[in-house]
């Protein structure tokens, strides 16, 4: 649905996106990851017309689309601020919108029911925007990249400041979309959203794609292992030696009030080291399992952590 | 177009919605309209003492002229000690005594005259003045065909009752003056000052001050999120331009009916003032667009764009005629657009002209609006839609 080749912005003499390339196929929800400042929302402005690319080609639906101002009817765009009018109605705000389609009467009517359904503000849909709480204003949003019926979905970091139950509620609806047949493109820096919502993810750093792929291609990427953390009194270096001992643990060593193991399978050799510190006549007094993530992997490429 | 009118419509909603917005649009400008017209009128009507000493039939036809002319505002006085008094404290702008005595000498065909009472330091004394003697001397001109008739036949007060009955009807010589420097060309004073030059003032502060909603919509990232449509920039341009339009012209109509209807307004030739009309929104809306992209936040917009407005208004003579002003500040006053409106409605309405006699400022009108419009679609297509695919 979504064809990125070689995408590159600057911005004076800084270079804000530097060759990036990727695709979003229909049904896929398409994760950009990446610390404020990355390069996100200027390749999502890009892929919506906003701005014009120095370099690269977008291909939308098999049309390429810069330039052409028809590709943007198959594009629903939700900026990251909540970009409505607050004193018009929900009902206002998503039929002005949907006559920038040219959708004739009767069609913008049942839109705009349908993206209000969809957003769960059916019941709000005559009260002015200004009046609604943070969430219900970010499902507004979102609904009024839905009102044209596009078949690129683009949502540039759609729950910031929400609660976590705003939060729940809207990427529920995002999955609900893709399940549809929806091809979404979604930006973010919260790692664990991406990690629960994306089918694909692509890192950005600095202006540049430096990773790609499903989650499990990522952690894989990062060749990283499980660690375990035990807290417990007594001679600590007696212990990770016991730890070592386990099959399966490859590395242990004592440091500050605890033994750090290393081991493939992190949950499964868990019972065996419990049971040989027990054996041992160590207290075991806190247990801390580590998975490699997509965090970890951030951190594995860039050399920095995300930041909220 | 249809993306245009949506983005109009969604606009003007927005305004009309705004209690702050439609107190500027329609109750402020008319109740200044009201105050203004109201001050300027008052500064037609002089007030006239009149102390009648003689109770005759001539003095009373005297009075009552006094009191029949318009523009006179006329008090009765018992004493000369009271009428003077009210002159002196500037309660009258001059006090006619009419002595005792003048029914008789004019029964006798002898000379009489009337006093006038006058404060040096009151400004409209030798207006005032004036007018007054100019009633006395039409009335002297009646007592005098009265006294004509008598040496032929009847008395004295029926002749003068003959001839005031019959001095409508009859033919007069006037005297007429006519300015003949364009410099003291100004508009009729009272609401035809206030109405034309309110309306001027109004609309274009109201536009100057509406570029605060582009301004926001900038803001809000609903230009970003339009233009993320299927939607050309130039049309984004025409809709918001449509809004202002829309609401200029509104306004204006409202202010043309309310003056026309509640304060007797001429507006003059019919044409000519719904062009002028017309045109001068055009010039505003350009202006809101201009200053929709020039400020930063509403704020800006709402607190230097009223002073901009005053400011190009006191220039361009709204607040006061630029007949008044050196030619110097004349020449300056006409940068502002304000003075080639405030030109054309003195034409229309002081001038009797028509819309071929204000042609020229229509013209130099129209040429504002399109710079407007140009400056404000370059800087909305570069700067608000930056680097657009």
């Amino acid at each position: 649905m979504l064809s990125c080749h070689g995408l590159t912005k600057r911005f004076g003499g800084r270079v804000t996106v530097d060759d990036v390339g990727f695709s979003v196929g229909a049904g896929e929800i398409y994760g950009l990851l990446g610390p404020n400042g990355a390069g996100k929302t200027t390749t999502m402005k890009m892929v919506c017309g906003l701005l014009a690319p120095d370099a690269g080609s977008i291909t939308i639906a098999g049309r390429p689309a810069i330039g052409d101002v028809a590709v943007r009817a198959l594009v629903g765009y939700v900026p990251q601020d909540v970009a409505l009018y607050p004193d018009l109605t929900a009902r206002e705000n998503l039929e002005f919108l949907g006559r920038l389609y040219r959708l004739d009467r009767r069609t913008l009517a049942e839109r705009v029911a349908e993206a209000l359904e969809l957003t769960d503000l059916t019941d709000r849909k005559d009260d002015r925007t200004d009046s609604y709480s943070g969430g219900m204003k970010r499902r507004l949003n979102i609904a009024a990249g839905l009102v044209n019926h596009p078949k690129l979905l683009v949502l540039d970091e759609p729950t910031v400041g929400v609660d976590p139950q705003s939060r729940h509620a809207i990427l529920e609806r995002v999955r609900s979309f893709a399940r549809d047949g929806l091809a979404v493109v979604y930006t973010t820096h919260y790692m664990e959203e991406a990690d629960r919502v994306c089918d694909r993810v692509g890192i950005i750093d600095r202006g540049r794609l430096v990773a790609e792929g499903t989650r499990r291609e990522l952690v894989a990427q990062l060749g990283a292992h499980d660690s375990i953390a035990l807290g417990a009194s007594g001679d600590l270096d007696r212990l990770a030696a016991v730890c070592l001992s386990v099959r399966g643990v490859s590395e242990a060593a004592a440091a500050d009030h605890a033994v750090q193991l290393v081991t493939e399978d992190g949950r499964g050799v868990l019972p065996s080291v419990l049971e040989a510190a027990d054996r041992a006549g160590f207290a075991v007094t806190t247990v801390d399992v580590t998975e490699p993530d997509l965090e970890a992997v951030f951190l594995h490429l860039t050399g920095t952590a995300l930041r909220e | 177009m249809i993306s245009a009118l949506a983005i109009a419509r969604a606009s003007t909603r927005r305004v009309v919605r705004d209690r702050t917005a439609v107190f500027f649009l329609v109750v402020l400008p008319i109740v200044l309209m009201v105050i203004v017209g109201a001050v300027a009128r008052g500064m037609t009507g002089f007030r006239v003492g009149v102390l009648d000493e003689d109770s005759s039939s001539p003095s009373a036809a005297l009075v009552t002229a006094l009191r029949t002319t318009p523009g006179l505002a006329v008090t009765s006085y018992a004493s000369l000690d009271s009428l003077r008094e009210a002159v002196a404290r500037s309660d009258l702008d001059v006090g006619v005594v009419i002595p005792h005595g003048l029914g008789a000498a004019e029964h006798a065909a002898r000379p009489a005259d009337v006093e006038l009472l006058a404060e040096q330091a009151n400004s409209s004394q030798q207006a005032a003045a004036a007018r007054v003697a100019s009633v006395v001397g039409r009335v002297g001109g009646l007592v005098q065909s009265a006294q004509f008739a008598t040496r032929f036949s009847g008395s004295l007060d029926g002749n003068l009752a003959l001839a005031t009955r019959l001095e409508p009807t009859t033919a007069s010589v006037g005297v007429e003056n006519e300015e003949v420097t364009a410099d003291a060309r100004t508009l009729p004073s009272g609401y035809e000052y206030s109405a034309p030059t309110e309306l001027v003032l109004f609309v274009f502060l109201t536009a100057l001050t509406g570029g605060a909603t582009l301004v926001e919509t900038r803001r809000l990232g609903v230009l970003e999120r339009m233009s993320a449509a299927p939607v050309r920039s130039r049309t984004i341009v025409l809709g918001e331009s449509l809004t202002y339009v829309a609401i200029t012209l509104v306004q204006s109509v409202l202010l043309v009916a309310v003056g026309a209807l509640a304060f007797g307004v001429s507006w003059g030739d019919r044409t000519g003032a719904a062009a002028l009309v017309v045109v001068w929104c055009l010039v505003a809306s350009g202006a809101c667009m201009v200053a929709g992209t020039l400020f930063r936040t509403p704020e800006q917009a709402g607190a230097i764009g009223p002073v901009v407005g005053i400011v190009l208004a006191m220039l361009g003579g709204c607040m006061w005629p630029l007949s008044i002003v050196s030619p110097t500040m004349r020449a300056i006053g006409h940068v502002a657009p304000q003075a080639w409106a405030v030109d054309a409605w003195t034409t229309l309405l002081a001038g009797h002209g028509n819309v071929a006699a204000i042609a020229g400022d229509l013209a130099v009108l129209a040429s504002y609006a399109l710079v407007l419009f140009a400056v404000a679609s370059a800087r909305l297509r570069r700067s608000l839609l930056p680097s657009r695919a």
